[in-house]
């Protein structure tokens, strides 16, 4: 077994300045270009927005009912019961919104808003720091380092992925573990997120993987997420939660809980026995 | 010298009031003049300009308080601080108009909208405080603090069952906190609400294992339902409906007989024979 195994696996040498040119110098300039990015990132947002004071009384009044559903069980049945009344009443009639006449139309304007432009924008140019460098290496290295083999992977692979990782090479019979500098690129793409957070500390604008699912979800994304939020429409839904909400309040068989918590009694009985 | 920063660091991090400590922590290190060079450097001079004012050391106040403006020149948190120093020297006026243009500039400047509540709070305008921290509630409704503040407030003027609403929002926020709910049980039990009062003293002597004064509660709450049971004219103004079966009550107000005389064996001999004959009796 061993023999079969070792006849199978193709030994090539490899040129050492192959290692000396190629290899080191596209990490370094991969770890450069990250630690530049990250700074220039920095220096080009701006400040996250001031929230305006009816923004704030909306979002806590939507906060508020969350939390009424979420806890209910902890306050006796009237108080909840006029906090639910009271808010789904205000929910319906807008009291909390932020531009109450506008209730019915307030999907229309949310591009018009000139806070939510500066967000956009803000977000759009951190997006373009992301793809442009990682377009610009992945160029570089199509052009300078392409038709030769850079390293052998540790690890086998199907064949499918021979297209993409030989690129630049056509031959039928190579194993798939010897690959071309652009695999290189993207093992230091996924590697160098461990190192990023070293140098440059937890939060980093130096991250692959990120820019990657951002480059994702840019096509589906129809809308910022969390600024133009809907608001008329989250209270109406959190009213409709909050209607179907049946109060059982726990500190309904709290005597029993107490007598058995401290020895006095075996277990609670469920049917309540006051 | 690090040390003392740390521990200045831990009491910010716990918004601890401890004015004598800080500034005995802070005393070597601003006159050795040490701390410049960290990156905490204006923390530390906030937090001891606010030690030392409630230290009635004006003059360290002011001197630090002319550091953090040359530093921070157009600061509305600086601005905060002239507030403060002019309330602890006796102009509320003063500091009142500038809370109020603090507040003009950002409505939504949390700092000056308590440091308003809290002037008027001081200079016994329990109303108005009442109707600013109001306000101030209508917008940022999760504040648990806050409502807390706004029960005590409502309490110092007897409007209880305005303060049992505040209350009840505290225990919306934070249900697991022990102490909401002994705050709410008392609150109850001065109301008249023995029913909910009894249940809530055992919710915290659920939560917080032979806590003193719940099992106080528990007993007296329960001697009282007792005593209004056996009496044949109903008060209308106390609530008992809800209140346990006799048998569950006997048991209840027996179990926290035995947990007091259990807690007050570990105290020492006067306080527990004083313990043993209220409890006998």
């Amino acid at each position: 077994m061993n023999s079969l195994a070792e006849s199978t696996d193709q030994v090539m040498f490899l040129d050492p300045a192959i290692r000396n040119w190629v290899l080191f110098p596209i990490t370094v300039i991969m770890v450069l270009v990250g630690v530049f990015r990250h700074q220039l990132t920095i220096l080009m947002t701006g400040e996250p927005p001031k929230p305006d004071i009816k923004d704030i009384r909306q979002g806590k009044a939507l906060m508020r009912g969350q939390m009424l559903a979420q806890s209910n069980s902890y306050i006796p049945a009237a108080a909840f019961a006029e906090r639910r009344q009271y808010l789904c009443h205000a929910y319906e009639q807008g009291t909390y919104l932020k531009n109450k006449a506008s209730k019915e139309q307030s999907a229309v304007n949310l591009m018009a808003d000139p806070k939510n432009m500066e967000v956009m924008m803000d977000g759009m140019k951190k997006q373009m720091m992301g793809i442009v460098p990682q377009t610009l290496i992945m160029g570089w290295i199509q052009f300078f380092f392409s038709g030769f083999i850079l390293i052998k992977l540790p690890f086998p692979l199907g064949l499918r992925f021979k297209q993409m990782l030989q690129s630049g090479i056509m031959t039928p019979n190579m194993d798939v573990r010897w690959v071309s500098s652009l695999s290189w690129y993207f093992i230091n793409l996924f590697g160098l997120r461990g190192v990023f957070s070293l140098i440059l500390g937890g939060e980093n604008s130096a991250d692959g993987i990120r820019d990657m699912t951002a480059m994702g979800t840019m096509g589906a994304m129809g809308q910022q997420p969390g600024q133009p939020q809907d608001f008329n429409k989250q209270f109406l839904s959190l009213k409709d939660s909050l209607s179907i909400i049946h109060h059982e309040w726990d500190l309904a068989n709290i005597e029993q809980r107490v007598l058995v918590k401290y020895g006095k009694q075996s277990r609670v009985f469920t049917s309540a026995a006051k | 010298m690090s040390s003392s920063l740390h521990l200045l660091a831990d009491i910010r991090q716990s918004s601890e009031r401890r004015p004598f400590s800080v500034l005995q922590l802070a005393e070597p290190l601003l006159n050795t003049n040490s701390v410049s060079a960290t990156d905490d450097a204006y923390l530390v001079y906030e937090q001891v300009f606010i030690s030392a004012i409630d230290e009635r050391q004006i003059e360290l106040a002011k001197a630090l308080l002319l550091l953090l403006r040359k530093r921070f020149p157009a600061s509305l948190r600086v601005k905060r601080l002239y507030g403060m120093i002019n309330e602890a020297v006796g102009h509320p006026d003063e500091a009142q108009s500038i809370y109020t243009e603090m507040l003009a500039t950002d409505p939504t400047n949390v700092l000056a909208s308590k440091r308003l509540i809290a002037l008027l709070k001081a200079a016994g305008h329990t109303e108005e405080a009442v109707a600013q921290l109001a306000a101030y509630l209508d917008t940022h409704s999760n504040d648990f603090e806050a409502w807390l503040e706004l029960a005590h407030l409502y309490m110092r003027n007897h409007r209880l069952a305005q303060a049992a609403f505040c209350l009840e929002e505290v225990i919306l926020q934070q249900p697991a906190n022990h102490y909401f709910h002994l705050c709410y049980a008392e609150l109850c039990y001065s109301m008249g609400r023995l029913d909910l009062a009894l249940k809530e003293y055992l919710r915290v002597v659920e939560l917080s294992t032979d806590n003193l004064r719940a099992f106080y509660g528990v007993k007296l709450v329960a001697d009282r339902i007792r005593e209004l049971r056996a009496r044949s004219k109903k008060d209308p103004a106390l609530c008992i409906d809800d209140a346990p079966q006799p048998a569950t009550l006997d048991r209840l107000a027996q179990l926290a007989t035995e947990r007091l005389v259990a807690i007050y064996s570990r105290a020492n001999q006067v306080t527990k024979t004083t313990a043993e004959l209220w409890l006998s009796s």
